[in-house]
C-alpha cells in the first residue's frame, strides 16, 4: 500500500505538471528555416507524421538536417518523432542536441524541456522528469 | 496427330507386300508400341531438356546481388555546388550532354546554366519523378532551380544516386550484373542489327536468318551467324567447344522452350549478362557490365555509340577481336557494326560517319575490380552482415543506399595519392614506400562520406581505414584534457601543468620516462599550451593525477568498444586503432560531445523498392556541453598557434579547424584528426613494415587532409556557447586573472565559477589599476 502510493503520488504530480507545462506552450512560431527546401521537407514531415508514418518523417527530418545540420528546430522536430514513437532515450538525446544549437531561443528551449520530461517519464525516471519540466518552466 | 497419320500411311506401303492377317496384326502392334515409346522417349527428352535449360536460366536470373548506390545529390537553391561539380555527377550517373536536353539523363551546360532532364527513380520513401528542369548558378552556390515547363520554382530536386558497386553471388565470380533498364538502347540496338535483326519477331529460331545467313556466306559477305541471340544464350550455358548437329539441334529446342516460358525482354537481360566477352588471365569476362568496366573502366550506362559497337562487334571472336591485342581488328570490326545500324535505321548518317573516326576509348590496363569503391564497400558489406545473411546480400536483389559522396571520395583519393608522392619526392623517401588511409564523415549525423584504405583506391585487398591497427600517438591527448576539463574545479584551459622531468617506477614494468618531442622540459606550462603545442611531459603527469582507468573510461564513452590494457603508456597514446575507430572517437568530439555511431548506410530496401530497413540517426550525449566546449576551443588552438600551425598555407583561418596532430615513436606513424563546421577528417600516414616514415602528424598526415579539405568547400566551425560559460581574461604565465590590455593577456572561456579569482600582476587586483577597472572590480 505504502509502496504504491510511493509511486504513484509523484507520477501524479508529474502529469499534473506536464499537463500544466504542455498546454500553454507553442505561440505561433516565425518560419522554421530561411530555405524553401527545408520548409518544403517540414511541410512533407508534418503530412507524414499526421498520417502515423513516424519512421518516414524522421527520415524526411534526417534529409532536412543534411541541409540545415544545425538547426535547432529540426533537431526538436526530430525529437518529437522519437518521442511519439516511444523510442524515449532517442527523445531526450535529440531534444539535449537540439539545446545545444538553440542558443537565445527560450520558447524553443522550453519546449526541448518539455520533450526530455515527457522522454524521462516516458522511461519512469519521474524524479529526472521533474527537473526537466522545472527547466521548462524557467526558460 | 500427323505422327499417327504418317502411321496409317506406312500401315498402307505395307499391306501390298504382306500376306498374312496375323502377322500383319502383330506388326502393327509392334509399330504402334514402337512409334509410341519414341514418342514417349521424346517427350521425356524435351521435358528433361526443358528442366536444364529453365534451371540454368533460373539460376543467372534470380541469383541478384545487393545493389549498392552512393547518397543522392540534393539539389535546391542555396546549396553549395559549381555547375561543373554538378556536370561531374552527372557524367557520373551516365547522363549524356546534349544539344536540347529533353530525354530523362540527358543535360545542357551553358557557363552559369545547366538544363536536364533527371531520371526517375523509387527510393524508400516515395517516387521521383523525371524532371525536366533548369538549375542556375550565382557565385559559387545554386541561385534557382525551375520548371522548364513553365519556369515555376522548384524547392528541392533529388537526382538518381550513382551505382557504385554490387554484393556478388559466388565467392571469386565478379559480374556486373546490369538491368534491362539500365542498359543504353544503342547496345541493345547494335546488338539486334548485327546479330538477331529479327529477334523480336522470331520464336527462339529463325528459318529466315539461317537462310540468309546461309547465302550471306556462300556469297562471301557474312556479318551474320544463323543464331538467334536465344541460341546463343543457350549456348552460353552449355560452354563446350562440340559443333554437332545433336548440340545444334539440342539449342533450337531449348530456344524454343526458353521463348515458350519467357518473355523477350526477360532472355534480353539475361542475354546482356550471360554473354562471353573476353579474357583476363583465368578470369572469363561475362556480360556486358563487366566488359564495359573491364575494357572502359565505367558503369554500362555510360558507354557512347562507338563502344557499345566495339562491344557488339566483339561477340563474334572476343580473343579475334579483342581492342587491346588487335586494335586494328577491332576498330574495323567496330565500324561494321555501325554500318550495320546505320542500314537498320538505327542511327543517321551523321552519327555513322562520327562514330567510325571516335577513338576506340579502351583504357591501357583493366581496372582490377568492379567497383570504383571496393574500400567503402567493404565498410557497407560488413555493416550490412551484422543484419543480413551473406547469401540474401548475394541473391536477393536488395537495394543498400549508403552515405558515399562521390565528390569528396574523388578529392579524398586524389589527395593521399598526390600527397604522399609528393612527400616521398620531397623528403628523399622511397617511391611506393609510403602508405595512408582516411575517412571522411560528417559532423553532425556521422555519416561516412568518404574512406580510402589506400594509396591504389581501386585495390581490393588489405584496407587500411578499417584493419591497420596502430598506435595513435598523440590524437590520444584529447581525451586525457578532456578528463580533465570535466573536472573544473581542479582543471581549466589556464590552469598550469608540470612539465618538468617525470620518472614512473612501477613494480614489474620497466621504469618509465616520457619526453617531449623537442627533448627539452617547459617547466611550468598553462593547460591550452600543453595540449596546443603536444607536450608529451605534462600530458603524461596530468593523466596520472587523473587515473588511467577514468581516461579510458572516457575513452570508452566516446567510442571506443574494445578492452583497453591501461598502461601509463596508454596516456601517449601506445595502444593501437583503426582510422576507423580514431574517427568514431573524435566524431563525438566533433559533434559537441554526442555520440553517433558511423554509418555508411542509411536504408535497405528489397528488390521491389519496399523499406526494408533504415539505420536512423542516432545520438546520444556522452560530454557535458561546457567540457566539450572547452576542448574544442583548445583544439582550435592546435591549429591556431601549436603543432598544426601549418594548416594555413591551404585553409584560410576563418574556418576555426579544430585538430591534433600525431606522431608515434620513431616517427612510424602519422595521424591528424580534424574538423571543421561540417566535416570531419582522419588521416594516417605510414609503412605497412611498420618501419619509420620519417614524417610527424603535420608534416604527413596533415598536409593529405589539408589537401584534401581544400578541394571541398568547408564550413567555418562556429561552436555555439553553451550555458554555464563565461569568458574572463588570464595572465598566461602566471595562470591568474588579468584584464583586456595588460601585455600578452587572453580572454579564455570557463565553466561558470571556475576562473581563478587571484589577479596577476597587471590584472584587476594589481595596485596601479585604472580607477576604471577597480569599478568593474567592485561591480562585478
Amino acid at each position: 500500500m505504502m509502496i504504491a502510493a510511493r509511486r504513484t503520488v509523484p507520477l501524479v504530480l508529474i502529469l499534473l505538471l506536464a499537463s500544466c507545462a504542455v498546454v500553454p506552450s507553442t505561440p505561433p512560431r516565425p518560419e522554421a528555416s530561411s530555405n524553401p527546401a527545408v520548409v518544403a521537407l517540414l511541410d512533407r514531415v508534418h503530412s507524414q507524421a499526421a498520417a502515423g508514418e513516424l519512421e518516414q518523417a524522421g527520415a524526411s527530418l534526417e534529409r532536412a538536417l543534411r541541409i540545415e545540420p544545425r538547426n535547432a528546430l529540426l533537431w526538436q522536430e526530430l525529437a518529437r518523432v522519437r518521442l511519439d514513437q516511444g523510442l524515449y532515450r532517442q527523445a531526450e538525446s535529440l531534444a539535449a542536441k537540439s539545446n545545444g544549437f538553440a542558443a537565445g531561443d527560450r520558447t524553443l528551449r522550453a519546449e526541448n524541456w518539455r520533450i526530455i520530461g515527457q522522454a524521462r517519464s516516458g522511461q519512469g525516471d519521474y524524479r529526472g522528469a521533474q527537473t526537466a519540466f522545472e527547466r521548462a518552466e524557467r526558460e | 496427330m500427323k505422327l499417327y497419320k504418317f502411321l496409317r500411311f506406312g500401315k498402307k506401303a505395307r499391306r501390298k507386300k504382306t500376306t498374312s492377317n496375323r502377322r500383319r496384326l502383330t506388326k502393327r502392334k509392334f509399330l504402334l508400341a514402337a512409334s509410341l515409346a519414341v514418342l514417349l522417349l521424346a517427350a521425356m527428352y524435351i521435358i528433361y531438356l526443358d528442366f536444364t535449360v529453365r534451371t540454368r536460366f533460373e539460376g543467372r536470373r534470380f541469383a541478384l546481388p545487393a545493389r549498392v548506390y552512393a547518397r543522392p545529390l540534393e539539389l535546391y537553391p542555396g546549396l553549395k555546388l559549381k555547375p561543373a561539380e554538378l556536370v561531374a555527377e552527372l557524367e557520373l550517373l551516365g547522363y549524356r550532354e546534349a544539344a536540347a536536353s529533353r530525354e530523362p539523363g540527358s543535360y545542357r551546360w551553358r557557363n552559369q546554366l545547366v538544363e536536364l532532364v533527371s531520371r526517375p527513380f523509387t527510393y524508400g520513401d516515395g517516387a521521383q519523378e523525371a524532371t525536366s528542369l533548369r538549375v542556375t548558378f550565382g557565385s559559387d552556390r545554386v541561385k534557382a532551380l525551375q520548371r522548364r515547363a513553365d519556369n515555376s520554382a522548384i524547392e528541392l530536386l533529388r537526382l538518381d544516386p550513382a551505382l557504385i558497386g554490387g554484393i556478388y553471388p559466388g565467392n571469386n565470380e565478379d559480374r556486373v550484373l546490369v538491368r534491362r533498364d539500365e542498359v543504353p538502347q544503342l547496345l541493345v540496338d547494335a546488338l539486334i542489327a548485327v546479330e538477331d535483326v529479327r529477334f523480336y519477331a522470331h520464336r527462339g529460331i529463325d528459318p529466315r536468318g539461317i537462310a540468309r545467313a546461309l547465302v550471306m556466306t556462300v556469297s562471301g559477305k557474312s556479318v551474320q551467324g544463323g543464331s538467334t541471340l536465344t541460341q546463343q544464350l543457350v549456348k552460353n550455358f552449355f560452354l563446350s567447344a562440340e559443333r554437332t548437329v545433336r548440340r545444334k539441334l539440342n539449342e533450337m529446342i531449348m530456344a524454343l522452350l526458353l521463348e515458350v516460358h519467357y518473355s523477350k525482354e526477360e532472355i534480353l537481360e539475361t542475354y546482356l549478362n550471360e554473354v562471353y566477352l573476353g579474357q583476363d588471365g583465368n578470369r572469363a569476362i561475362h556480360g556486358f557490365g563487366l566488359a564495359s568496366s573491364f575494357f572502359f573502366d565505367k558503369p554500362l550506362m555510360q558507354i557512347d555509340l562507338a563502344e557499345a559497337a566495339l562491344l557488339v562487334g566483339m561477340l563474334k571472336g572476343p580473343a579475334y577481336y579483342s581492342p587491346r591485342r588487335h586494335p586494328q581488328r577491332a576498330q574495323e570490326r567496330r565500324n561494321l557494326v555501325l554500318g550495320e545500324m546505320a542500314e537498320a535505321g538505327f542511327i543517321t548518317d551523321q552519327q555513322l560517319l562520327a562514330g567510325r573516326i571516335t577513338p576506340l576509348g579502351v583504357v591501357e590496363r583493366p581496372p582490377r575490380g568492379t567497383s570504383p569503391y571496393p574500400a567503402f564497400l567493404s565498410l557497407v558489406h560488413r555493416q550490412l552482415r551484422r543484419d543480413y545473411r551473406d547469401e540474401d546480400l548475394r541473391s536477393e536483389g536488395l537495394q543498400v543506399f549508403t552515405t558515399l559522396d562521390p565528390w569528396v571520395q574523388r578529392s579524398a583519393e586524389s589527395a593521399l595519392g598526390k600527397q604522399l608522392q609528393r612527400l616521398e619526392q620531397g623528403r628523399g623517401i622511397a617511391a611506393d614506400s609510403l602508405q595512408g588511409a582516411l575517412l571522411v564523415t560528417d559532423t553532425q549525423n556521422g555519416e561516412v562520406q568518404a574512406l580510402v584504405g589506400g594509396r591504389d583506391p581501386r585495390f581490393e585487398g588489405f584496407n587500411r581505414a578499417l584493419d591497420a591497427h596502430r598506435p595513435i600517438g598523440s590524437l590520444i591527448k584529447p581525451v586525457v584534457f578532456l578528463t580533465a576539463l570535466q573536472q573544473p574545479q581542479s582543471y581549466t584551459l589556464a590552469t598550469l601543468l608540470d612539465d618538468s622531468p617525470l620518472l614512473l617506477q612501477q613494480p614489474g614494468t620497466d621504469d618509465w620516462q616520457p619526453q617531449n618531442y623537442d627533448k627539452e622540459f617547459h617547466g611550468q606550462v598553462p593547460l591550452r599550451m600543453a595540449l596546443a603545442r603536444s607536450y608529451n611531459v605534462s600530458t603524461a603527469r596530468l593523466g596520472l593525477q587523473l587515473g588511467v582507468p577514468s581516461v579510458l573510461d572516457n575513452l570508452r564513452r566516446l567510442g571506443v568498444d574494445h578492452e583497453l590494457p591501461g598502461y601509463a603508456a596508454s596516456l601517449l597514446g601506445a595502444d593501437a586503432f583503426s582510422p576507423l575507430e580514431v574517427a568514431q572517437i573524435y566524431q563525438t568530439l566533433a559533434g559537441g560531445g554526442f555520440r553517433t555511431p558511423l554509418r555508411a548506410i542509411r536504408e535497405v530496401l528489397t528488390f521491389d523498392g519496399l523499406p526494408l530497413q533504415r539505420y536512423p540517426l542516432a545520438v546520444e550525449q556522452v560530454v557535458d556541453a561546457p567540457s566539450s566546449y572547452l576542448l574544442v576551443t583548445a583544439l582550435q588552438d592546435v591549429v591556431r598557434q601549436g603543432t598544426a600551425q601549418g594548416l594555413h598555407r591551404y585553409l584560410p583561418a576563418e574556418l576555426g579547424i579544430a585538430g591534433k596532430t600525431g606522431t608515434t615513436d620513431d616517427f612510424r606513424d602519422s595521424w591528424f584528426a580534424g574538423f571543421s563546421g561540417d566535416r570531419l577528417g582522419v588521416v594516417w600516414v605510414g609503412r605497412d613494415d611498420n618501419q619509420p616514415a620519417g614524417l610527424t602528424g603535420a608534416s604527413g598526415a596533415m598536409t593529405v587532409w589539408a589537401e584534401m579539405m581544400a578541394g571541398l568547400a568547408l564550413e567555418p566551425l562556429i561552436l555555439p556557447v553553451p550555458d554555464g560559460i563565461e569568458r574572463v581574461w588570464i595572465d598566461p604565465q602566471s595562470g591568474l586573472r588579468s584584464v583586456a590590455g595588460c601585455p600578452d593577456a587572453v580572454e579564455l572561456p570557463f565553466v561558470a565559477g571556475s576562473a581563478p579569482a587571484e589577479s596577476a600582476p597587471c590584472g584587476p587586483g594589481f595596485k596601479g589599476n585604472s580607477l576604471k577597472n577597480w569599478f568593474e572590480r567592485i561591480f562585478r
